[in-house]
This record gives structure tokens, sequence and C-alpha cells, in this order.
């Protein structure tokens, strides 16, 4: 059984890694229009060291999706254990406005903000995508949460309730170290939902501020290149680096 | 931030150079900024023009990119004030001018104005009760580009012959879909008048329709990979394929003509920096600027007569250009709302038969 | 809002305490979302865009675009049914390699493996579905990897399946991820317990790992049949000529035909399909709920 199982998520991670092995493969490949056959060399990386509009806009990209996953991990948790732990009057109604942001295609969301935001004097620039990728991110973050304190059992924290600790202490003592797993995925998820979000990003960001994806989005006339390649592979190295460290040295709540 | 300061001063340090060498511009020491608004990659933000510019004039240049025509005028509208210089398609100009995002267009600060031919600056898209509004600069066409060793079409009817079946790319852009429609059916392309014919001649590529490209870019990959023979494309576009892409294409524009679009450039409405603004278009339309853009990367045809006659002979810009394809009646002109809706609606149900 | 939550020792009232955790999710949810939202739904009642100068005025017109394009049918159930494929196969493989994560490794390979499959979502989605297209052309990796064993080509770009694949690559990891926490609280004794009792694989799957793992496919479902319905990104590059959705058709509103009356009420008309799908779920949902608490 173990066997099969294991074999089973090779394959899936097979599928999952297909594209992004031909993704690696090809910022090595000559070509500039990703012309095969296979043609070995660097350009790609040499020319993206000097393109620092690419550069920044990676960087900016970065700052942006971290900004975003702490500030929609913890408003969309506090959010989740309200809506999964406390019965009140419009909890579903509640939980069904999470819907819109997910369901209605990002163009119209962004192309609304962008009218809004203009009409309230927001305007564009990073603070405008702050707001408008944390909005995005929320929902998906309290979903992530949510399902994860389905299965943490009320009933420890009314225990320690019971026993005297205040509904805080109860929290941080129980709750959140049961919770840690989801907290965590739902923040990787909120961080990766900031990081390749381009149509939102598109319509907010203005000429001095700009993200990787809007970068590469309007490059599509022009022609996007295999520097593209190379920075996604360089930013894939860079974040499974950062998450293995942080896997290495803070594992709460590691089953077994 | 440190990133902008080094770039700042490498852009300094090489306008200083540059100026060194360019002393036979007319030096206009005006300095400051302007925001240009333009496709990505549209002559405008070539790095040597723009360094060019700078050492003649000081003025740095910041662009904003938009991804359709539709957007330029969304962008206009919710930044009032932000852009100096945008870019218009003739057919949009009317519509930009009349909400007032652009301003009249004063031709005294822009003297490379006096070399553009007759036809294109009196072309009624440019101008409101004879107020001229953008000052014409490149004019192109959308016709059909075929592979090397590929039969070559006579005329739009053979793109539904079996010979190109399922090798056949189809731009994914409502008006040039419905003009093409009618020039195949000999009608006007601004306004056919049996829009059924449109849907049928379109319809009837359905066989050989491969793919539907939105973008240069996407199109370029694409027939590298071999994946279609035969396309509707740009005329610029299919001179940079060749060029720089070395792809083996041949653009050809059949008997019934291709269709024309001119693209202006217009000084926005409230733009902070008008002078900078003249002095950019100007510098746009001028023959060396033009010269160098479309040997170097590949553009379409000047609207400057000079300019054109500026280029080599043997360019393949200049071949793919003739004059004798700028047929006015072909030009995509100004549209009411209603028709341009009735464009879409058609093009969408010829998508929706293409999916079944 | 009246409360009948549990009474305990807390030392804020109940309602004041719920309303500090949901205030600042929706108050930001309202300024970035609903308020914006709110004017693109009164857009979709005007005959054009609302940004000339002409005079604008209200009408139903966009809301009968169905009927008065009876095509668009069509496409809505193409569409439709790219969401149920999309998210069917997600849902069988998501919940097998969650099974497969929680049953068949441990610790620290467990989370190298949750990393390996999350890591995907870090590279743009554009550059990774154009990475699809180069494995599926004919001549394409996919042919050459065939070649080896065949003649002809087994490419499939620019095809419904080819769509469905794309997306299914964009959104298993989520399922993969919501149906992992769910699971991985079972408890292995659990389990056991059942199979010593005489219980066959399939009564442990019915009534034991499917159940807990309801909620996990619930949210995993909702995360992907949503935004697929409303793609439209994968079905232009893989899709080619049938790759016409109704995503695509709200993209052309508004970013072509400049109509964003008609772009907003498809996207709301969608908006009431998804809802009303769920409503008519709720009822699994809730049952979802309960067998997991």
């Amino acid at each position: 059984m173990t066997r099969l199982g294991l074999v089973f998520l090779g394959m899936v991670l097979l599928f999952l890694y297909t594209p992004i092995l031909v993704l690696m493969a090809m910022g090595f490949n000559a070509s500039p229009l990703y012309e095969l056959p296979f043609e070995f060399s660097t350009r790609w990386y040499s020319d993206l060291m000097g393109n620092e509009s690419l550069l920044t806009a990676g960087f900016n990209s970065i700052v942006l999706a971290l900004i975003t996953s702490v500030l929609a991990t913890a408003i969309g948790t506090l959010a989740a254990l309200a809506l999964s732990r406390r019965h009140f009057r419009g909890r579903s109604l509640l939980q069904l406005l999470l819907l819109p942001p997910i369901a209605i295609p990002w163009l119209i969301t962004g192309t609304a903000m962008l009218i809004f935001f203009f009409w309230t004097g927001i305007g564009r620039g990073m603070h405008a995508l702050v707001i408008g990728h944390v909005a995005l991110a929320v929902p998906y973050v309290v979903l992530v949460v949510g399902t994860g304190l389905q299965t943490v059992r009320a009933d420890l924290e009314e225990a320690a309730m019971s026993l005297g600790s205040t509904p805080i202490h109860a929290f941080f003592a129980i709750t959140l170290p049961l919770l840690f797993p989801s907290i965590l995925g739902a923040a990787l998820f909120a961080f990766a939902v900031s990081l390749d979000q381009f149509v939102v990003s598109y319509f907010l960001s203005s000429p001095g501020y700009v993200t990787l994806p809007v970068q590469i989005y309007s490059a599509i006339r022009k022609g996007f290149t295999p520097e593209i390649n190379a920075i996604s592979t360089l930013l894939l190295l860079g974040s499974m680096t950062v998450i293995l460290i942080f896997a290495r040295f803070a594992r709460p709540g590691a089953p077994k | 931030m440190a990133n902008f300061t080094r770039r700042d001063t490498m852009r300094m340090l090489t306008a200083a150079l540059a100026a060194g060498a360019a002393g036979s511009f007319p030096a206009r020491a005006q300095g400051g900024k302007i925001t240009v608004l333009n496709w990505q990659g549209y002559g405008t933000d070539e790095a040597w023009a723009l360094e060019a510019f700078m050492a003649a004039t000081g003025i740095e240049v910041v662009h904003d990119y938009f991804s359709s025509e539709a957007e330029t005028l969304t962008k206009l509208r919710t930044n009032p004030g932000a852009y100096d210089v945008v870019l218009l398609n003739s057919a949009r100009v009317s519509t930009a001018a009349s909400e007032g995002l652009i301003a009249p267009a004063d031709l005294s600060k822009v003297p490379n104005a006096a070399n553009i031919s007759p036809d294109l600056l009196a072309n009624p898209n440019f101008s409101i009760d004879g107020q001229g509004y953008a000052v014409p600069w490149v004019w192109g066409m959308t016709s059909i580009a075929v592979r090397e060793g590929i039969a070559k079409p006579a005329s739009y009817k053979d793109l539904a012959s079996e010979a190109y079946a399922g090798r056949f790319a189809m731009n994914d852009d409502a008006m040039i879909a419905v003009a093409l429609g009618a020039l195949t059916t000999g009608q006007d392309l601004n306004d056919p008048a049996d829009m059924e014919a449109v849907k049928e001649a379109l319809k009837a590529l359905k066989p050989n329709v491969k793919m539907l490209w939105s973008s240069e870019d996407q199109w370029n990959k694409s027939f590298a990979a071999g994946e279609f023979d035969v396309s509707i494309f740009w005329s610029g576009g299919s001179v940079r394929s060749r060029r720089n892409a070395n792809l083996p294409v041949d653009f050809v524009v059949p008997a019934e003509g291709a269709v024309v679009w001119v693209d202006g450039l217009a000084m926005a409405a409230g733009a902070p920096n008008p002078d900078g603004a003249a002095a950019f278009i100007n510098w746009m339309i001028d023959p060396a600027f033009y010269v160098e853009w479309a040997t170097k990367v590949g553009a379409p045809a000047s609207a400057n007569a000079q300019a054109l006659a500026g280029l080599p002979a043997d360019d393949l810009s200049a071949q793919v250009h003739k004059a004798e394809f700028m047929v006015s009646k072909n030009v995509m002109s100004a549209m009411p709302d209603e028709r341009r809706e009735a464009f879409n609606a058609a093009w969408q149900e010829v998508k929706a038969f293409y999916a079944e | 809002m009246a409360l009948r939550g549990p009474v305990g020792p807390r030392r804020l009232p109940d309602w004041m305490a719920t309303t500090a955790l949901l205030l600042p999710a929706y108050a930001w949810l309202t300024l970035a979302v609903f308020l914006p939202l709110l004017t693109m739904f009164v857009f979709s009642f005007l005959n054009k865009t609302p940004m000339g100068q002409a005079p604008v005025e209200f009408t139903l017109r966009h809301y009968r675009a169905f009927i008065d394009q009876p095509y668009l049918l069509g496409v809505a159930w193409n569409t439709l049914m790219m969401g149920v494929w999309t998210t069917l196969i997600c849902a069988v493989l998501g919940f097998l390699a969650a099974l497969a994560l929680v049953r068949c490794s441990f610790g620290r390979s467990r989370e190298m493996l949750l990393v390996l499959i999350l890591l995907p979502f870090w590279t743009n989605g554009l550059v990774r579905v154009f990475s699809w297209t180069m494995v599926l052309r004919e001549n394409g990796f996919l042919d050459s990897l065939w070649h080896l064993v065949g003649d002809g080509s087994v490419g499939f770009l620019y095809s419904r399946p080819a769509i469905i694949l794309g997306l299914v690559h964009g959104y298993l990891p989520y399922m993969i991820l919501t149906c992992y926490i769910a699971l991985v609280t079972i408890d292995d004794a659990v389990i056991e317990a059942a199979q010593s009792l005489g219980a066959r694989w399939w009564t442990v799957l019915g009534s034991i790992l499917i159940p807990l793992a309801l909620p996990g496919l619930i949210s995993g479902a909702v995360l992907t049949f949503v935004p697929v319905i409303g793609s439209f990104m994968e079905p232009r590059i893989l899709g080619g000529p049938v790759g016409m959705t109704l995503g695509t058709v709200i993209e052309d509103q508004f970013t072509q035909a400049f109509n964003w009356p008609l772009g907003a009420s498809l996207s709301f008309t969608l908006l009431a399909v998804v809802l009303a799908i769920f409503a008519t779920f709720s009822g699994v949902l809730r049952r979802g709920t309960a067998g997991a608490s």
C-alpha cells in the first residue's frame, strides 16, 4: 500500500512539474522564440542581470507578496475563527460574501477597483496594490484556515476554558499550535495569489511601481523572452530554499 | 530605491556621451520629464531614441503601456494630468477629442509636420470641425502573411480553400475580422451593409482555423513552432518577424486590398509638459528617427513623406508598405458605438461557431 | 447580531468579540471589493460604458444577452462542463494525493512533499501555461517522448482536453492542500480499529476517509470550480479556436469591445449561477461540516 501511494504521489509530482521543468530548461535555450531543437545558452541569465526593469519588478513582486501574505493571513484567520467557532445570525451570508472576490473574474474586479479608487482619490501605486491584493487573498485564507479549524476539536478549547483559562489564552495555548499548519498553508497561498496576480495589479500599478507579472503582461506585444524563464527559475529556487530553511527550523505541530 | 538612482546616473552618463556625438541636433535645453502612453515596443520606447532625445533636449521620457486600444481611453480618463503624449489609432481620435481627453494639435511647435503627406494630415479621422487633434505618425496594414514555399492566396476567398486545411491563423480582433469579411464579400469595411454575408465568409474558414492569435509575440512563437502557414497579420509585424527573428514569412496583399490603419500621436489634455510633448512628437516624425527605427527594428510606414523617401529602396519596410496599398476607402475610421457593438457581436458569434 | 453562542467565562460580550474578529476582514473587503463591485453592478444596467460625456440611460438590455444571442447558451454550457470536469478530476486526484501524503509519508519527508506540491504556484501563470503549449503541440516535448515508441503525433494542443489539462494543473495544488488539512488529523487507530473489525478497504474509504475529507473536498471544489468557470487565459492559449468560454467573452467586453455594461452583466449572471449551484449543494455542505466535527 505504502509503495503504491508513493508511486501515485510521484506521478502527481511529475504532472505538476512537467511545465516547470520545461520552463527551467527553456531558460537555457538560445532561441528567443523558444524554438527547438534545444541549444544550450546562458545568454538569458546574463541578459537578466542587465535588465533592471525586470529585476526591480521582481523585487517589487516579492515585497508586495510578503506584505499581502502577512496582512491577509492575520485578518483572514480572525474572520475564520469567528465564522467557524461562533454562531450568529447572518453567518451564512457572510460566508457567501467570500465568493464574489473569487467568482468574479479578476478583470472585472480590477476594472472596478480602478474606477472606485480613482473616484475616491485612493489612486494607483503600491498602496492601491496592497489594498487590492489583500482583499483578493483574504477569502482564500478564510477558506483554508476554516477547513483546518473544522478538524481542530472545539471541545479542547472548551475544556481549557472550563479549567479557567481565558478565551485568548485558550486560543494561544490550544488552538493556535494545532492550527499552525493551516495558517502556514494559508500564508503560502496568499503569497502565491499575490505573486501570480497580474490582472488587478495591471490596473492598479502606476508607471513608477510595476510588478513582475505586469511587466510580463505588458510585454506580450513586444514579446517575452526566456529572461522571464530565467527570473522564474531563480524565484522558484529562491523560495524553495527559504521554505526548506523555514521547514528545517520552525516545525511546530509536525506530526509524529 | 538605489536602483533608480543608479539607473538615473547611467542614463545621464549615456546622455552626456550621446550629446557629445550628436552635435548636429537642434539643442533646446528644456529639461524636465514627459510621460508617454503607448503599446510596449512600438517605437516611442526604443532606448537609443530616448537617449538621443534626452541628449538633444534634456527631457527624460517615462512610459506607461496599454494592452488594448479601449484601455488607452480608460487610462486617459482615470489619470488626468498624468500623461503628455499618447498614441491613438485614427479610428479612436474623435472619441478622445470629443471627450476632452486630448488637446488640439499645435502644428507650429511640430516643424516636421510640414512634411506629412497632405492626404494623411487632412484625414477627417484626425480632426473635428477642421481642428486637428493628433499628428499622423505611421500607417500600416493588416492582411495576409504566408510561410515561404506555401502557395500565396490571390484573394481572401482563397483562405477558405482546402489547401490550407488546419494551417490558418486568424487575428482575434472583432474590428479586423469583420473588416476582412467585408473585403471578402466586396463591402465597405467600415460599414458593411450585409453583416450576414460577412459572418458566412468568416464561418467558411472554420476547417482551416488552427488558432486565434492576439499578440505579435504569440504569433511569432507559434509560427516559429510551425503551427500554421497562412495567417492574418500586421505589415510591420511581418517585417520584424523576418528581420529580427529570421522567420521565413512574406506579407501578401490580395486583390481586395488590405485593412489600413493610421496611428497618430496626440498631446493629452492637461499635459504637465506641453512643450516637451510637442518636442517629442516632432522627434518621432523626424526622418532621422524613422529611418533608424525602420531599418534597425522594423516599423510601419511613416506618415512623413520625407522620412519614407529616406528609406533605402531595398529595405523590407519600404517593400512591404507600397504606397499603392494606402487606399483611403480601406482606412479604419471612427464609428458610432452601436456599430462597434454590432461588429463585436458578429465576431463573437463566429467564434462561438468555431468553438462548437 | 443576536447570539446563541456557548456561554463561557468571557470578558467581552459575545457579539463584541465576534464583531472584532470579523471587522478587519469585512471592512477591508468592503473597501476594496464590495464597493467597487457595487459600482460595477450599477454600470451593468447602463446602456453604455459611463466614461464618455454622452448621456447614459438605464436599461435591462444586457441581462437579455442570453436571449438575444442564443449561441451564448452553448458557450455557457461548455464553460460549465469545463468547470465540472476540472473540479471532478482535481477532486479525485487531489483526494488520493492527500491520502497518500497522510498515509505513506512521515515527518520531514512529508513536509518536503507538501512544499514541492505547492511550489509550482510560485511561477508566473502565463509562462506556466505557455510551457504547456510547448509540451502539447505537434512535434513538442510530448511527441518527442512518443516518437521513442510510436509514429505520428499524440499532441493535442488547441482542444478541450488541453484546456482541462492546463486548468487541472493550475488548481490541483489547492485541492491537495485543502484535502490534506482535512485528512491530517485522522487518527490511525480509527482506521486500524475499523480494519480489525473486518471492514474492507472500500468501507474504510466510504465511511471513514471520504466523510472526514469532505470539508477539504468542498473548500477545494469551491476554490477550483469558481475561478475555473471565469478563467480566460488557459482557454485562450491552450484552446485556440475551441477556447471560447464565458471568461473570454467577458474579457473581450472589457479589453476589446469597451462594453463594460455587457461584461459586468455577464459576470453578475455568472456569479448568480455560482451562488445558485452553491445554494443547491449547501445541504451537502452542511452535512460535510457536521461529519467533521
